[in-house]
């Protein structure tokens, strides 16, 4: 499996590392042309600055060694070498210009002024002096001359030759710009092969990321692709084995839990048609059992009630199976608390003081699984609390930042808040979090009744409805329940008739009719 | 005289018990096994009331609620050992007035048959006072409701609903009021009892169900007839 090319959804990781890589990249072949393109250069441009002088050594050394020996006698004067012509040859034979020191009178040809002998160092005539060819390079008005000095032997005149190198010192600059220019087109070249391989090199990292994160998230189809059999493909293949076993083990564990689960809302199922006649016999038993005699009386009134008992076991078991195959669904209406309140009590704890701060609301949420979690948690604390001031109370406050009212079916706007409470033995502290835990029976030597499941059919009642329930321990003993649930409320200052459930019966102005 | 009860259930045992404690409650009692059984009784002598279980087999207990539903206006108890929470919805579509879910108690059932029985009782025989709302005429007396003369075939429930809510036009029921006045509840009823009963009765006098103008829903807060036949909101 190829996941999409989109290189933001690309981990961060492998960008780090392609960037490294192309940077790496772009060095070393910056560096490489840097390194060949300055070599070349100096190579070149010696090379034919050698040949230049070569060239013009060559050139003065016939000037003077043969021209100026036939035609200039020995301690020649200036009419000697005017006569001799000798300055229009050296002008043929490609000296741009020429100056002649003659004992100390300086004679130019060509564009050379006499003042030119001026910038001539003092190393070349001296050198000169010596007797053997000197030269010198040197620029004037901007231009690059090379010039070569020789005394014609034994004792003069001197010859200075000016030779315009321009265009040597041109084609030097020339392959300057171009060496420069193909090195940055390599660089250039070099940074988009570095991206381009850095991708395809680290293209089975990223792969295996985005698989890796996929896997992380719950899909374990997520695979690598292997197409190519280096140390990539062979990580790809143990890879793709690795998350096959994690696939199977986990449809494993899936297909066994979803049968034991399957068996207990079975088992619960099957149980409840029996379980329906036993209950329908028993209540018929129970009307007959004092016309019973006195010791199969006492064996009815057992019977009668453990089925009372066998039918809350085999309701909770069945209702926290329905957990189990997530097969709830949340149905909500408008609920008038303080009412519903009163009736949850009345049904399962009538001699709990209940407290309900502010006046009647309605709120908006699942009427029967508040009932439940109510419900358990009130049988829950006359079971276990020995019905000694057992405590129920409610509030309703706004929801954090919820400050826009909303209609039913809307967001939730205020948080309802229920304390149940009794002052019974309580548990250890360390015991109060598996309160919560399926059959836990805080004390296992006391049979008390009931499930074992209230508790934990209310907490997940709670969590279904997107709420809280904790337990935590009461003030001078006992147990504390606190449930929290997002609620809606309807809007403020709606119908008039919405409180009409709680105005006391035969108040004037309520529909109340009696029944027949 | 003992109101008669036709109980419809497959499995013996819970047959016999509850038939035993329907007799011991004083009702007359007519126990059968199966639908055909059911609906042979049925026809042959009309009980004024049926305890149906909703799981039969050969023929279904939804088939059979709605088979009866269409003939008459007898109110009709489901016994429902499913868990799934459509199946209460699919017998209230079906026409059940209320549902007990398995198992029960003999006292639950009871009262359930009892507040069902009520219902179909004319609520003040001699006041026989005939309520309009919009082009309904509603006779307390008679238990019928009729538009434009002719008769409208309401189930008990649904009537004693109607009646409900046209008895105050304008004011709001809360579905728990309902609860409470039509079917008997305390505050622990279920709300789906009335919003079934309200689509079945909408369906049945509204010109458009979809489109209601005499029985109209209150968001947030319940259902109210509306105060003349022209809509309010």
């Amino acid at each position: 499996m190829v996941p999409d090319d989109d290189p933001a959804a690309r981990p961060m990781i492998a960008r780090g590392v392609r960037g490294r890589l192309v940077a790496t990249v772009i060095a070393l072949v910056a560096l490489t042309s840097l390194v060949l393109g300055l070599g070349s250069y100096a190579y070149v441009a010696a090379s034919l600055r050698a040949q230049s002088l070569e060239a013009a050594r060559e050139v003065t050394n016939f000037n003077v060694g043969v021209l100026a020996v036939e035609r200039l006698p020995a301690s020649a004067s200036a009419a000697d070498l005017r006569a001799s012509r000798l300055l229009d040859a050296f002008a043929l034979r490609g000296a741009s210009g020429t100056v002649v020191d003659l004992a100390g009178e300086r004679f130019a040809s060509g564009f050379v002024a006499a003042g030119a002998f001026d910038q001539l160092a003092p190393e070349l005539r001296a050198v000169v002096a010596g007797g053997r060819i000197g030269y010198q390079r040197l620029s004037l008005d901007g231009r690059p001359y090379l010039v070569t000095g020789a005394r014609r032997p034994p004792d003069g005149p001197d010859f200075y030759f000016f030779f315009d190198e321009s265009a040597t010192e041109t084609a030097i600059e020339r392959l300057g710009q171009a060496l420069a220019a193909g090195g940055l087109l390599l660089v250039g070249v070099a940074a988009l092969a570095g991206r381009a391989l850095a991708r395809r090199l680290l293209r089975p990292v990223s792969d295996a990321s985005a698989a890796a994160e996929r896997i992380a998230s719950g899909d374990l189809s997520a695979r690598l692709a292997v197409d190519s059999a280096d140390e990539f493909g062979l990580w790809a293949d143990a890879f793709n084995r690795m998350a096959a076993s994690l696939e199977e083990k986990v449809a494993q564990l899936q297909a066994a839990e979803a049968r034991e689960r399957r068996f207990v809302a079975d088992v619960s199922h099957e149980l409840r048609t029996p379980l329906t006649a036993l209950v329908a016999e028993a209540g018929l038993l129970r009307d007959h059992l004092d016309r019973l005699p006195p010791d199969a009386r006492r064996a009815g009134e057992l019977l009668v009630g453990d089925v009372a008992r066998l039918r809350t076991l085999v309701d909770d078991l069945m209702e926290i199976s329905r957990f189990d195959a997530a097969a709830e669904s949340v149905a909500e209406t408008e609920v008038e608390l303080e009412a519903f309140l009163r009736a949850v009590v009345a049904a399962h704890a009538p001699e709990a003081r209940t407290s309900m701060a502010g006046g009647p609301v309605v709120v908006i949420t699942d009427r029967r699984r508040l009932e439940r979690i109510l419900g358990n948690l009130l049988d829950n604390a006359r079971l276990h609390g020995e019905g000694r001031d057992i405590g129920l109370e409610a509030s309703v406050e706004p929801a954090f930042g919820a400050a826009t009212g909303t209609a039913l079916g809307g967001p939730p706007t205020a948080e309802l808040r229920v304390v149940v409470s009794d002052a019974g033995p309580g548990v250890a502290p360390e015991e109060l979090a598996r309160l919560f835990d399926r059959f836990h029976k805080a004390d296992p030597s006391r049979h008390r009744g009931g499930s074992g499941l209230g508790l934990a059919i209310a907490a997940e009642h709670a969590r279904l409805l997107g709420g809280a329930l904790t337990a935590g321990l009461r003030e001078g003993g006992g147990l504390r329940f606190e449930l929290r649930l997002p609620v809606t409320r309807p809007l403020p200052g709606g119908d008039e008739a919405v409180t009409v459930a709680v105005q006391p019966e035969g108040s004037s102005d309520t529909a109340t009719e009696p029944m027949p | 005289m003992a109101a008669r009860i036709l109980l419809i259930e497959d499995d013996p045992s819970i047959r016999e018990a509850t038939a035993l404690g329907l007799g011991a409650a004083g009702y007359e009692v007519e126990a059968v096994a199966d639908g055909v059984a059911a609906l042979d009784a049925f026809r042959a002598r009309p009980p004024d009331l049926v305890v149906l279980d909703v799981m039969l087999p050969g023929l279904d207990g939804l088939t059979i609620a709605r088979t009866i539903r269409a003939a008459s206006a007898v109110p009709i108890v489901m016994l429902t050992a499913r868990t799934d929470a459509l199946d209460v919805v699919a017998g209230l579509e079906a026409g059940a007035d209320d549902y007990v879910r398995k198992p029960f108690e003999l006292t639950e059932l009871l009262a359930r048959l009892r507040a069902a029985l009520r219902r179909a009782i004319p609520a003040d025989p001699a006041a026989g006072s005939v309520r309009r709302l919009g082009p309904l005429e509603i006779d307390e007396a008679g238990l019928t409701v009729r538009r434009a003369g002719q008769e409208i075939a309401l189930s008990s429930t649904e009537f004693r609903l109607l009646l409900e809510l046209a008895r105050r036009p304008g004011q709001v029921f809360t579905r728990e009021v309902l609860l409470d006045r039509v079917w008997g509840y305390d505050y622990l009823g279920d709300s789906r009892l009335v919003d079934v009963a309200v689509q079945r009765l909408r369906a049945k006098v509204e010109a458009d169900p979809a489109t209601p103008r005499l029985v109209l829903t209150v968001r947030g807060a319940g259902y109210k007839a509306a105060r003349d036949a022209t809509p309010e909101r």
